[in-house]
């Protein structure tokens, strides 16, 4: 009963994050160097991904001047526990649900939240100038996306009538939400994008910060700060698939494996919007997120509203 | 897990919520106070609706007033101290010595 | 078993509430000391769902972690001593502040342990986010309404406030630094004493000038 209660659950999230970390940091090196036509054979090498990690790990630990030990220790585990949490509440199956909570979709938003404040932690506590600007920056396109976030989960919350996600992904056996919402998904791969400062919103660890929070990292905790931020946009993918394409539902396989290959596919849309859409500068996208993507998403509100009451 | 320990536990958010609110001289941490006492409220609240109200919808909608009046008190504060900031450029309440007459 | 392990979960919380919440007024850093009050919360919030309050807690979890953000960034925004590097103590009033605190804790407990309250308990078929939901929007839609517009009201007055525009002309004109003192002249911010120091400077150059 603990076995199977207790073990399987956290060993199923725990594995699928790691192993999907690995996953994404090949794809995104392999599809960086095809933009980039860089040497091919090297990239798409499948063990890329482990000659980076003992790369890593072998790097000697340089630690900046005073820092706050404790938080710079642990913010890289604490963003990584969050996307645990996150993945904690995506349903596998109809019978398989790690953790089958009744505000599954109020969590997910309270992950979102609490990784603004771990990346802040993260920032502020190296004690240095350009990690604490990164944080900052962070911080405000975070208050900026958030919002967008919440009114699109709450317009999948609708149709379901209930925040369960186990709920939602019934909800669409007849037709799945990004059909039905067409808002719904594009404003939430945007917010993907922000979670993990990915693509063109990474202002927070940005080339013009000279890589920002990352600026001091190096050795294990470098290492750490990276899995957990590939560990998130996994869980993002997870939680997409789950609640715009249907989640597990899906006719010959079976469900955990229709989820894995939604995610797949919103994790590669990702990996793509991330090489291709046009980079701004933060204080253009604050404008662009208050000004044009908040009313956006109130609509969709308002459009799913509208579907649920006819 | 009884009535009597979650209230104790209550109370003394309670009281340190109070020693911050009387002893901070900046105004950010003396609405740090403010919200410790709240939060020991919030528990009260759920502590009562959970255990001896019989779980009446309106347990849970006294906290989630207290949630509301909680981002009041900071929404106000911080404006208040801005608005402060602004014209005395003080962010201590010791520095309002105008306010006393 | 499951009983246990809810007690353990409480106690441990209930110690981390109280712990966090007596450190965030110990602590130098005012960053440390808005995430120690998150902790708190949090600690808070997991006790809620133990109460079976699954809503409020989580809720609880999404509306602290705003709060305490902002707050950190007002923090070093306002603070001397924003990251905490130097000790430092800034309270009045202490010993008067601690007295009071306890004297409320013990009273509070007094009423907790020797207080008559009904043995009550929510019954165990209860959904209580349908419950809390239906009475939103059903008995009590006024209530909640009422918050509402009080929030929107919060609004309007938190930007009328913090706007540059005062009533009469720029919000800070003719403002001026606290004395050091109480009732003392005012401090000088570190750009005026530098331009100070190069106008004297300059007096002396023409001075020099003057007299060569």
């Amino acid at each position: 009963m603990i076995l199977n209660e207790l073990l399987l659950p956290i060993f199923v999230v725990l594995i699928t994050l790691i192993l999907g970390a690995g996953v994404v940091d090949y794809l995104h090196h392999a599809t960086s160097a095809l933009g980039k036509q860089m040497s091919l054979r090297r990239s798409l090498n499948p063990l890329a991904p482990l000659y980076r990690l003992g790369l890593a790990l072998s790097q000697q630990s340089v630690i900046t001047e005073h820092p706050d030990r404790l938080n710079l220790r642990l913010a890289p585990a604490l963003y990584f526990a969050l996307a645990a949490l996150g993945l904690a509440v995506v349903p596998w199956s109809a019978d398989f649900i790690p953790a089958d909570l009744v505000t599954g979709m109020v969590l997910w938003g309270a992950v979102e939240v609490l990784a603004t404040v771990v990346i802040f932690l993260c920032g502020w506590s190296a004690n240095a100038h350009l990690p604490l600007l990164g944080a900052y920056r962070y911080v405000s396109l975070g208050l900026s996306y958030m919002l967008v976030s919440m009114f699109v989960l709450i317009g999948v919350a609708l149709p379901a009538e209930s925040l369960q996600l186990s709920a939602v992904v019934e909800s669409q056996r007849e037709i799945w939400n990004v059909l039905r919402q067409p808002m719904g998904l594009p404003l939430f791969l945007i917010v993907g994008l922000g979670l993990t400062f990915w693509g063109p919103l990474d202002f927070a660890s940005s080339p013009d910060l000279d890589r920002g929070i990352s600026a001091d990292q190096s050795g294990a905790s470098r290492l750490v700060w990276q899995l957990a931020r590939y560990a998130m946009l996994v869980a993002f993918s997870f939680m997409a698939a789950t609640v715009f394409l249907g989640g597990w539902l899906g006719p010959w396989l079976p469900g955990p494996l229709w989820l894995v290959l939604k995610a797949t596919l919103v994790l590669l849309i990702l990996l793509w919007m991330g090489h291709n859409l046009p980079v701004m500068t933060p204080d253009k996208f604050i404008s662009v997120a208050w000004v044009l993507l908040l009313p956006l998403s109130f609509v969709d509100l308002i459009w799913a509203g509208a579907l649920a009451l006819w | 897990m009884t009535l009597t320990m979650l209230l104790i536990v209550g109370a003394a958010l309670i009281g340190t919520g109070l020693y911050g609110a009387l002893s901070q001289q900046s105004f950010v941490m003396l609405m740090m106070g403010l919200e410790l006492m709240l939060n020991g409220i919030m528990l009260y609240a759920v502590a009562f609706w959970a255990l001896a109200g019989h779980g009446i919808p309106e347990g849970q909608l006294l906290t989630i007033i207290v949630m509301a009046v909680m981002a009041i008190e900071m929404a106000m504060g911080f404006a208040l101290v801005v608005a402060v900031f602004r014209t005395s450029q003080a962010d201590t309440t010791e520095a309002l010595q105008d306010l006393k007459h | 078993m499951v009983g246990i392990w809810t007690d353990i979960t409480f106690y441990l919380c209930a110690a981390i509430a109280v712990f966090s919440g007596w450190r965030v007024f110990r602590t130098d850093s005012m960053v440390r000391a808005s995430f120690l009050l998150l902790i708190s919360f949090l600690a808070v919030g997991v006790i809620m769902l133990l109460l079976a309050a699954v809503y409020l807690g989580t809720a609880l979890f999404f509306m602290m972690a705003v709060e305490m953000m902002v707050m950190a960034l007002f923090m070093v925004m306002f603070m001397m001593n924003p990251a905490g590097l130097n000790p430092m103590n800034m309270v009045h009033q202490p010993w008067v502040a601690a007295l009071l605190g306890f004297a409320v804790f013990t009273g509070l407990s007094l009423v907790a342990v020797y207080g008559e309250f009904p043995a009550n308990p929510a019954p165990a078929d209860l959904d209580p986010v349908r419950s809390l939901g239906r009475e939103l929007l059903g008995d009590s839609m006024l209530v909640f309404e009422s918050a509402g517009i009080a929030l929107l009201a919060t609004m309007i007055g938190t930007v009328v406030l913090s706007s540059h525009r005062g009533r009469y002309g720029p919000a800070n004109e003719g403002s001026e630094p606290p004395g050091l003192d109480p009732g003392g002249p005012p401090a000088k911010s570190a750009a005026q004493k530098q331009q100070q120091r190069e106008e004297q400077k300059e007096q002396e150059e023409d001075k020099q000038d003057h007299d060569q």
